[in-house]
């Protein structure tokens, strides 16, 4: 995987966060709370996809970004207003920011137009603003303009351009406004241009202001970045040096004339280095003629290389006597370091030491440096300037620097590069964290395997094993439990996702709904939650569209206007329960079962429970919607939702009330990975029944089996009558064991119907690791996935509700 | 010689990665912090030669950060580059008047990145 690989999966993985981010901050923006903070946060989400997405070239997605990005930043300054209408439009804008970066992420095409609608409402809400300030209607692709993705070049891909885009185009704008309000000065400067420009010999005056050195911009620097473009002769002009008994010092009274030649020098390659001083200087920059510089060619001499700013001649004497007699009198600090530039790159050498400027100030408060006689400031002050690094800096500042650096270094050096602060925690690819997981399954099958081959003799025998094969075991489950708490989430991503959906619901039916989340930050493991945006977002449709009634339809009944559903997440033992419920017109049996016979799903002579008739809307090809409608229907029905959510181990029930409502539980468990399971023999091959589903296991001797009258068995638990489902039979297997000697396991799937299993024997409980029957085989009834036992043999893992579901389908048949 | 020390402040987990892979590649040492606050926290316990800094950021954005980085005596000659995706004349000016540096316009170019780094660093 190349770096840059690497950079997109980050990418793509923020973004996902960003967009759940926006979501929800929008979730609360509708629902009222329009405060700054929540919109900032939506600006900073939108703000930073877009950064990202210019640096991989993603074009379209930054293109959109940014306009949204540019209609938020009005709405931030109050100067669009947040209405209901905007709030709509930004959601939609999300969406389609979601479909962008998802069409950037699977390299899949979106439609050259796709959300120019929205960009061009983006635009008019601008120049609706606009017009009420009189500024005329400037549309906003303007904006557009402004942002010009860059490819990054990281990890030297050749695909990416070389320079690109950072030549010196992107700052040509810049320089240019520079050069136009500089212009006034260049000819204050140079009052007569030659009338013969000499090409590549340049002239610049350089007066910098106070607030260049307030943000730690040092004319060093900018000399020494000059130097790298053409041979330099620089020139300190001290015609401004007061005396001592004026010298401020915080104020700066130096400036520069430098001379500059280079055959291919502009004027822009100049003005873009002064370009972070820009507004804190005075700078002029002209060609000149042969004879608007005679003394450039003596003073240049070899200096392309390593360019020597130089002291003027005849102070260099007095540069010596400053040293020393000001080190002395005033203990002067000598910042060495300075002087050499400590910097590998560092083109341009500064070849003159002098006292760092820090003792220029203290002097000025200390009359002892009177006493060095015959020296006037001014004087001392010419020594010293030619260094650029003679700027004035508070006194507080020369005190700690350098000698506090080696010890915060030394102690840096520990943390080193990975110094990151506030780390508490780290991001880890999910691929590893699946090795880990599937690693601790196996663990547990051997770990199981270990424990089911100790039979008594041995436990008798090697009681220090055993010993060691407890804490094994434990060791394990904990194990197990903290790779399993490392992917859990939770549920909250894909909760934030469903307002939204809720609202364009609202929209397309013309219904009021109100949508209630409860138990969001109930934790699920990562892969299911991922599984359970499309059965969720199709069971709210299926809610909102079959379930609630319309507005007038619920006031003629006497309810409130506006239906709700209910979304909620909770854990009960070792599943997660999501449960979808609307307070509408409940499921229409009669409808259901007509359409069921119908489609021949259901026999005409079979007479279902009501319990069994609400869950024939999972049934494969079943719709009740009289003509497929743009919301529930698009060519899938609620089976897709049944067999997406069995793909994940789970189940759905769904329980209805007539004229009160729907609610339809998705029983998910907590993991994929491993499960507990109950070891039972039917025929001669093992199965497994998970335990989560068992109520009671009991000797079939001692059940009270009874016939209904269209000769099916049930069987009678404390006075309630359950369906009895013989395993041997349903599965077409051999069974040899007496009647008697067989066993009921009483289960209870979803809801409150529970169904008794008859198998030959029960084995024993053990955790075992799902493997997939569709990924391996294909999906059978019946049959949730398989399982290696610690034998190595293959155990078929039983799907409670699948039987149930499918045993009226078999009656049927 | 020891390298030089940056501390990049960013809310962008991606753009923080590829200023750390880049400055890390040029040879220099590199702290990150996902806020202006966490990044005053850095500069506190660790000696830095140059901050590069986002605009847009939750907790303490960019200019704030600017400001009480200079409002600290120690750190009035600490080099500040604004790496920004804004390209308008405001954003550099607020972040100019905040006391920064330099700009770097987003997303960055490494050579480009490393020459305005040496730009304003000695």
């Amino acid at each position: 995987m190349s770096d840059l690989d690497d950079f997109k999966a980050t990418y793509f993985d923020e973004c996902s966060e960003l967009l759940t981010e926006m979501e929800e901050q929008f979730a609360a923006i509708e629902a009222g709370e329009r405060d700054a903070d929540r919109l900032n946060a939506v600006f900073r989400a939108i703000h930073s996809v877009k950064g990202g997405a210019g640096a991989f070239g993603f074009s379209a997605l930054v293109g959109f970004a940014h306009a949204y990005e540019t209609l938020l930043d009005y709405v931030r300054d109050g100067r669009v207003e947040m209405t209901d209408d905007v709030v709509t439009l930004c959601i939609r804008a999300n969406d389609i920011v979601a479909d962008y970066v998802k069409a950037a992420q699977t390299g899949e095409a979106l439609p050259a137009d796709y959300g120019q609608e929205e960009k061009e409402r983006f635009d008019a809400l601008a120049r609706g603003e606009r017009a009420d300030d009189d500024e005329g209607g400037e549309p906003m692709e303007e904006f557009d303009l402004e942002f010009v993705p860059v490819m990054v070049n990281i990890g030297g891909g050749e695909d990416a351009p070389d320079d690109a885009g950072f030549d010196l185009g992107d700052f040509g704008g810049v320089a240019d406004e520079l050069a136009n309000s500089n212009d006034d000065l260049a000819e204050d400067a140079f009052d007569a241009p030659p009338l013969e420009a000499v090409p590549g010999q340049w002239e610049i005056h350089f007066t910098p202001h106070t607030a260049l050195y307030a943000r730690a911009n040092d004319p060093l620097l900018l000399f020494r970045e000059l130097a790298v473009l053409g041979e330099m002769q620089v020139r300190p002009v001290l015609t401004a040096m007061p005396s001592l008994a004026e010298f401020e010092p915080f104020a700066v009274y130096c400036s520069w004339e430098i001379t500059l030649i280079s055959e291919s020098l502009t004027e822009a390659m100049i003005r873009e280095v002064f370009e972070f001083v820009e507004g804190d200087c005075d700078i002029a920059v002209a060609q000149v003629g042969a004879a608007g510089a005679p003394e450039a060619s003596a003073g240049v001499a070899s200096a392309t290389a390593k360019p020597a700013i130089e002291a003027e001649p005849d102070t260099s004497d007095l540069l010596a006597l400053a040293d020393d007699e000001v080190s002395d009198l005033l203990d002067f600090n000598l910042d060495t370091d300075v002087v050499a530039p400590p910097v590998a790159a560092a083109k341009a050498e500064v070849a003159v030491a002098t006292p760092h400027a820090d003792a220029i100030i203290k002097p000025a408060e200390d009359d002892t440096f009177e006493e060095a006689p015959g020296l006037s400031f001014a004087e001392l002050a010419a020594s010293i300037v030619p260094s650029p690094v003679a700027k004035p800096k508070p006194v507080v500042a020369a005190a700690p620097p350098k000698p506090a650096a080696p010890a915060a270094s030394s102690d840096g050096e520990d943390h080193g590069s990975k110094a990151s602060v506030g780390v508490q925690s780290i991001r880890v690819d999910l691929d590893k964290v699946d090795r880990v997981v599937n690693m601790v399954g196996e663990l547990v099958i051997t770990q199981s395997m270990l424990t089911q081959q100790m039979d008594e003799t041995l436990r008798a025998r090697y009681t220090e094993l055993v010993r060691g094969l407890e804490v094994l075991a434990q060791t394990t489950r904990g194990l197990q439990d903290s790779v399993m708490a490392i992917r859990a989430q939770p549920v909250k991503s894909v909760f934030s996702r469903m307002p939204r959906l809720v609202r364009e619901l609202a929209t397309k039916t013309g219904k009021k709904i109100k949508l209630e989340t409860i138990g969001e930050n109930t934790e699920i493991d990562k892969t299911i939650i991922e599984q359970l945006s499309d059965p969720l977002t199709h069971m709210i449709r299926n809610s909102a569209d079959h379930g609630l009634e319309s507005v007038e339809k619920r006031l003629a009944i006497g309810k409130s206007d506006t239906g709700t559903i209910r979304l909620s997440a909770e854990q009960a033992g070792g599943n997660i329960l999501i449960i979808v419920e609307d307070d509408g017109a409940g499921i229409n049996r009669e409808r259901v079962l007509q359409v069921a016979r119908d489609k021949g799903i259901v026999a005409p002579d079979v007479n279902p429970t009501d319990e069994q008739i609400d869950q024939l809307i999972f049934a494969p090809g079943f719709s009740t919607a009289s003509e497929v409608s743009d919301l529930s229907g698009r060519g899938v029905g609620m089976d897709v939702v049944l067999s997406n959510i069995k793909k994940i181990g789970g189940s759905v029930h769904v329980r209805s009330s007539t004229g009160k409502g729907t609610r339809m539980t998705l029983r998910l468990p907590l993991t994929l990975a491993v499960l507990d399971v109950m070891l039972v023999k039917v025929g001669v091959s093992p199965y497994v029944v998970p335990l989560s589903s068992i109520v009671e296991t009991i000797q079939c001797s001692r059940a009270s089996f009874e016939r209904v009258p269209s000769g099916g068995q049930v069987l009678q638990v404390r006075g309630e009558y359950v369906q009895v489902i013989d395993l041997a039979k349903r599965f077409d297997l051999q069974n040899e064991t007496e009647s008697d000697n067989r066993f009921v396991v009483l289960c209870e799937a979803e809801g409150s119907a529970k169904v008794a299993l008859i198998v030959d024997d029960i084995i024993g409980q053990q955790q075992v690791v799902i493997k997939s029957l569709e990924e391996n085989f294909e999906r059978v009834d019946g049959i949730a996935g398989g399982t290696i036992l610690g034998d190595g043999n293959v155990a078929l893992i039983v799907d409670v509700q699948g039987l149930k579901t499918t045993i009226v389908h078999k009656n049927a048949a | 010689m020891t390298s030089l020390r940056v501390l990049t402040v960013d809310d962008s987990r991606t753009i923080l990665a590829m200023l750390h892979h880049t400055l890390s590649n040029a040879g220099f040492e590199v702290l990150q912090a996902e806020d202006g606050k966490q990044g005053l926290d850095v500069l506190k316990s660790q000696q830095v030669d140059v901050v590069i800094t986002d605009i847009n950021m939750p907790v303490m954005d960019g200019i704030e950060f600017i400001k009480h980085v200079r409002a600290t005596g120690q750190h009035q000659s600490l080099p500040i580059l604004i790496l920004t995706t804004e390209t308008s004349q405001d954003k550099r000016d607020q972040g100019k008047a905040a006391g920064g540096t330099g700009w770097i316009v987003k997303p960055f170019d490494p050579e480009k990145l490393i020459s305005v780094i040496h730009r304003v660093v000695h």
